[in-house]
């Protein structure tokens, strides 16, 4: 299945999704496909305006450019996830997800999907690692049911 | 159009007992078909897809819970996100915290595939209003 | 190469990267990004004293320390943040008074939009660039030999000619096409002088034109407006030693500069409104019936408490005037209250992204309208200095930076 992670460039939850047999929806996997396209020259993203404008999809001109340029980025993968995995608390989230509130339109804008959705805490100790695991590791074999 | 190559993170988990030398060198002998870079949590793997999946599912077999990889936007060594040329860009900050994270994960993939029981975690609330002021009152 | 450290959030995500990294090389320098490390983050938080929750403006303070506390090497500052957001423009006000008062980086801030391209970031830059790349030629007080400065502005063209460190020949004319706008004011500026263009030993160019002029007139300065107009303005002024500040309401943009000696440190450039422009000052004096040359003592006559205007856009601005002249109000009521609508705004802009050191210097073309000079006085609580000659400055700053260009002298 299709799993959108929350932070979206998680290394835990990406290699986690992975290891637990689903496809993590990451937003290093959608810049990438960016990236590599040779014909935009707008580094180091390749965001362009244009990319910016299709973030009025998700959010109305008066919200600053940054927060449009990353929902446009962002959006796709919430309407192509089937289901999601967010992770509260992040204690550090910089570059692509350093805006808190595009972050919290992001778990609006999944919870609209109505797909099923696992809200983790992210882990300080040993003890809420395990938890952590444990109950992500439930929910993606849950999934595949 | 979803790009045929894709770049990987390969990070070993703080408490590794693999270099990312090692990782590298292995990668090599294991004969595949990819770009392999060393950087200070491990290595980048730049390749065709299916190879480089291939090379994940295989090197996360040497020492499974502290291997850890994600995918990297940026091909190996693109200027555009290159450290020694105008310093650390953001997401690199958040790699670094995960990666001192790694240890915990591991715990908890060890209590996995050990069956170990699952501590419960009480979350933490604030005292009631009630109650704070007979704190209050108390003290 | 001068490296300009970018404190930032959400400029790639803006589109706005390149067009930043563009500006950066076209003037000779390069953006780079101060390096951190994770345990230092929180700390520098906790000891900035505004936790964000925006992580990405956590990682801008942090970056910020890092500069103060000399752990990474830059020439200059840059702090940018998206248009509109809230706790991004708390940060980055906050990081900039951080900065003056931690570092001897000359900073410039910026809150952009998707629109914003290289070309509105260039003069900013390049003043960046040549406050740490000119800080000796800048440091010049007296011109020497016989040069020629010209301003090329978007409303009016200057040019001045200096001999041993005195005024020779000037003039001015409203822009139309840049040449012959030049060739005009160069013209007569020699012919006041009494000599040829051959005979100039150096020129220097400045204004949105200074490129394609520094190229026509083979100049040997080619300098942005910012450095230039407030090495012209203590010039005139004859206040070369000690602080000030200097606001120059131009045509288009207003800029505000904090000099040391003589020496620029720091600078603010607005210009998303007319509202707050001289081309306001000339609309009303339009509306009014009026000369530009006669608004000023009109103003100085009114009283501005009398008619209601506080809008920020020249539009709107315009329908407040028309409205209150069919209400009945005067002339001199309505010309004072214009005025203090654009000291209001330059008040509420432009000074609050630079600490205002006394004393302060008023030039630019819209100085000699003496009822905004007036505004500006009841805004700031003190009477700002208007040199002679005070919207030459462009052109005498140019006249007499392009002197440090004479070998030996």
């Amino acid at each position: 299945m299709k799993v959108l992670i929350v932070p979206p460039n998680s290394l835990i939850l990406f290699d986690l999704v992975e290891r637990f047999g689903h496809e993590p929806l990451s937003v290093m996997a959608a810049l990438q496909e960016r990236i590599e396209n040779r014909e935009i020259e707008s580094p180091p993203m390749n965001i362009t305006v244009d990319v910016v404008k299709k973030g009025l999809k998700y959010a109305a001109i008066e919200i600053p450019s940054g927060i449009r340029g990353r929902l446009a980025i962002y959006g796709p993968l919430i309407d192509a996830a089937e289901a999601a995995v967010i992770m509260e608390d992040a204690p550090f989230m910089f570059g692509c997800v350093g805006c808190a509130r595009t972050n919290e339109m992001m778990k609006l804008l999944i919870h609209k999907r109505k797909i099923p959705v696992i809200k983790l805490d992210y882990p300080n100790n040993e003890d809420e690692a395990k938890a952590m695991v444990a109950k992500l590791k439930a929910f993606l074999e849950g999934l595949k049911k | 159009m979803i790009p045929e190559n894709e770049t990987r993170y390969i990070v070993l988990a703080p408490d590794s007992e693999f270099t990312p030398g090692q990782i590298a060198r292995t990668i090599h002998a294991m004969n595949f078909d990819v770009i392999v870079k060393e950087t200070c949590f491990g290595v980048v793997v730049m390749g065709k897809r299916e190879e480089v999946r291939r090379l994940v599912t295989e090197i996360r077999k040497i020492d499974p819970n502290r291997i850890y990889t994600k995918v990297r936007g940026f091909p190996v060594g693109d200027p555009r996100r290159c450290r020694a040329h105008k310093g650390s860009r953001p997401g690199f900050a958040q790699l670094e915290k995960e990666w001192k994270d790694l240890v915990l994960i591991e715990k908890g993939l060890q209590c996995m595939d050990r069956g170990e029981p699952v501590p419960e975690i009480k979350k933490r609330e604030k005292v009631p209003v009630k109650e704070l002021q007979k704190i209050c009152r108390e003290g | 190469m001068i490296k300009i450290a970018q404190l930032s959030c959400g400029t790639d995500y803006s589109a706005v990267q390149t067009e930043i990294e563009k500006a950066a090389e076209a003037v000779g320098a390069k953006m780079v990004y101060p390096d951190v490390d994770m345990e230092k983050i929180n700390s520098a938080v906790e000891r900035f004293g505004f936790n964000p929750v925006s992580p990405q403006l956590k990682l801008m303070i942090a970056r910020a320390y890092s500069l103060a506390e000399k752990r990474y090497d830059a020439d200059a500052v840059f702090i940018s943040t998206c248009f509109r957001c809230a706790e991004a423009a708390l940060v980055r006000t906050e990081l900039r008074k951080f900065i003056q008062n931690n570092t001897k980086l000359p900073v410039v801030t910026y809150s952009f939009t998707e629109r914003t391209k290289a070309g509105q970031l260039l003069t900013r830059m390049e003043a960046l660039v040549t406050i740490v790349e000119r800080k000796e030629l800048l440091a010049r007080e007296r011109q020497v030999g016989l040069t020629m400065g010209i301003d090329s502005g978007s409303s009016t063209t200057k040019a001045m000619v200096l001999r041993d460190n005195k005024i020779i020949g000037k003039a001015w004319t409203p822009t139309a096409d840049i040449f012959s706008s030049a060739e005009t004011v160069v013209k007569e500026a020699l012919e006041q002088a009494g000599y040829k263009l051959t005979d100039m030993e150096a020129i220097g160019t400045t204004g949105y034109g200074r490129f394609t002029l520094g190229k026509r007139y083979n100049a040997k300065l080619v300098q942005e407006e910012l450095t230039t107009n407030s090495k012209g303005a203590v010039w005139l002024a004859d206040r070369q030693k000690g602080e000030a500040t200097i606001i120059d309401i131009g045509g288009m943009d207003n800029k505000a500069i904090t000099v040391r000696d003589g020496i620029p440190d720091n600078f603010t450039m607005g210009g998303i409104c007319a509202g707050a422009s001289g081309r306001f000052m000339e609309m009303t004096a339009k509306r009014l019936r009026v000369e530009i040359t006669e608004l000023g003592a009109l103003a100085d006559k009114g009283d501005h408490t009398k008619v209601p205007m506080n809008s920020y856009c020249s539009i709107f601005g315009i329908q407040d005037l028309v409205t209150s002249l069919a209400a009945g109000s005067t002339i001199e009521d309505v010309a004072a209250a214009a005025c203090h609508s654009v000291a209001e705004q330059i008040y509420e802009q432009q000074l609050q992204e630079i600490d205002v050191r006394l004393p302060v210097i008023q030039v630019g073309g819209t100085s000699l309208i003496s009822g905004l000079v007036t505004a500006m006085e009841h805004t700031l609580g003190t009477r700002p200095i208007v040199p002679p000659n005070s919207q030459y400055i462009g052109a005498a700053g140019a006249a007499l930076l392009s002197s440090g260009f004479l070998e030996g002298r």
